[in-house]
């Protein structure tokens, strides 16, 4: 077999649901995790019982939490696996889930993810290790030193990275499920508090609750089931990997991102610059720019001109970040891949209403993760 | 007033202790007997260039200067009784050794990338102990 993820005749997304992202409350994450898998069952059309397989993303809920949750849809024996990976939980959980169907362990599996707000222990704070600056494991000064090396690189100003967030807090008022629900000028974004160097709250994601949940089926299990295939959208690629040693300062992250997308782009057999659609790891405003170059939907140093020229909005050459991305959607860690592969899917199938992009073929979906980790997905009709 | 630190305890004795001065900090390397690389903190359980676990590595002392690479303003709190504003950077001390700290300088103005940096011993979170913090290496203590 030339490519491991068409095994088992495929691996389709059938069924897709969430719970809105939201600020930390008392809400259960029960509540949270059961009304997304509820949805994705739903939308599947897929009974709870012919789920064979569960795998749960999460970083902060505590051991265990896919049976605590699961029990309340019944008992009916299936494997559960819990997955941690900071940032990319959820994205790692999807992938488990495909590799157990492309290798016909199992033909139904559910991939979720579910957060509640922590306390953000790190294994890294706990290796032993001192470190000369309290902040050094902190991502948001990690970006903020990247951020002032890319403006200047670029010849840029914070503008160009403001409008990221501009454009994103646009795409999640239109989003349901997003945490943010307001448009943001770009005055709004660059008079709002500052964090680390340029980079102001605005153009930060808010940390938050909530969940997301994706049925696979095999391409088998598709025509047994009976499942109409115009809403099963198929996973075209998976690719994982972890950060090498720094060639060159600064470029560490922006390197794994290009790498793990261009083996993904390389897996599904297409070009960057054919993704109609991108979602991306944009906690802060600077990556949306680092990653949308490194990815290749853009030329190196375009970054900037490429969100000024439109072609990153919906409608535009490629769409990024459609359904608000970190900064306007949300982040609460665990569900965060898995509402990227949601959005995908929405917008592959046609279904994303007022923020759909036109003729969407081709989607990907890329995280990373403290460490630093990185994983692709690519998903087309 | 002047500060002495010979009677205090660094705040984290694996990384750095008083130079001869009283003021400025040596820094405690590790240097990696299959690869030649040198390793920061020393008590790593790894060379953090190829790998080998260290047996009976030789444990290096240095000053601890390196060179500016690239700083940022943090504007908010981070950890529990952060100072804010303060300046961070990342700071090469070695090839391959890259670490960021904690810049004691009043603003931007007077950091240039490319700058060699020193640490110094600067007061700690208790009277017992000093902690390490960079200045450019230009500049004269204040002892």
């Amino acid at each position: 077999m030339s490519n491991w993820i068409d095994g088992n005749e495929g691996v389709y997304v059938a069924g897709i649901g969430l719970h809105p992202y939201q600020f930390p409350n008392d809400t259960p994450y029960t509540h949270l995790g059961l009304t997304a898998v509820r949805a994705a069952l739903s939308d599947a059309g897929v009974g709870w019982s012919q789920v064979q397989s569960a795998y749960v993303g999460t970083t902060s809920i505590g051991m265990a939490a896919g049976r605590v949750m699961f029990r309340h849809l019944g008992s009916t024996g299936l494997a559960v696996t819990q997955v941690e990976n900071a940032s990319a939980s959820g994205s790692f959980a999807f992938r488990q889930a495909c590799l157990e169907v492309s290798n016909g362990v199992s033909d139904v599996v559910l991939a979720m993810g579910v957060d509640k707000h922590g306390d953000g222990r790190r294994a890294a704070n706990k290796d032993g290790l001192e470190r000369l600056s309290d902040t050094a494991n902190i991502p948001a000064v990690k970006f903020g030193l990247l951020a002032k090396k890319y403006l200047r690189e670029r010849n840029s100003d914070v503008t160009s990275m403001a409008k990221v967030a501009v454009k994103n807090h646009g795409n999640a008022a239109l989003n349901p499920y997003a945490q943010f629900r307001k448009p943001r000028t770009l005055e709004q974004v660059l008079a709002s508090p500052k964090v680390v160097g340029d980079l102001t709250v605005q153009q930060c994601c808010p940390r938050g609750d909530g969940a997301a949940a994706v049925l696979l089926v095999s391409g088998r299990a598709l025509q047994r089931l009976g499942l109409d295939p115009k809403r099963c959208i198929r996973v075209r690629a998976s690719i994982a990997s972890s950060e090498r040693d720094e060639t060159t300062y600064g470029e560490g992250t922006v390197e794994l991102v290009r790498s793990s997308a261009h083996a993904a782009c390389e897996q599904a057999g297409i070009n960057a610059t054919e993704l109609d659609l991108v979602e991306l790891h944009d906690a802060f405003s600077v990556e949306e720019l680092l990653y949308s170059e490194a990815i290749g939907v853009c030329q190196m140093g375009e970054g900037a001109a490429f969100l000024e020229r439109g072609d990153s909005q919906i409608g535009g050459r490629c769409a990024i970040n459609a359904s608000g991305g970190l900064i306007g959607m949300g982040h609460p860690l665990g569900p965060t891949g898995i509402g990227q592969i949601a959005e995908i899917t929405r917008q592959l199938r046609g279904e994303a209403l007022n923020r759909q992009h036109p003729n969407a073929r081709w989607g990907l979906a890329h995280m990373i993760g403290l460490g630093s980790v990185a994983i692709a997905h690519v998903l087309s009709i | 007033m002047t500060t002495s630190y010979t009677a205090l305890k660094p705040l984290r004795p694996t990384l750095y202790r008083l130079a001869q001065d009283g003021c400025s900090l040596d820094f405690i390397y590790v240097q990696c007997s299959a690869c030649g690389g040198l390793t920061f903190p020393a008590n790593a359980p790894g060379c953090m260039h190829c790998g080998d676990p260290l047996e009976g590595a030789t444990q290096l002392v240095r000053p601890g200067r390196g060179t500016l690479l690239e700083y940022v303003t943090i504007h908010v709190p981070m950890v529990p009784g952060m100072p804010v504003p303060c300046i961070a950077g990342d700071i090469r001390f070695a090839e391959g050794v890259i670490e960021e700290g904690v810049i004691a300088v009043s603003d931007e103005s007077s950091l240039q990338l490319g700058m060699e940096l020193k640490a110094v011993a600067t007061p700690g979170p208790s009277s017992e102990v000093y902690t390490c913090q960079f200045v450019p290496a230009t500049m004269k203590e204040s002892q």
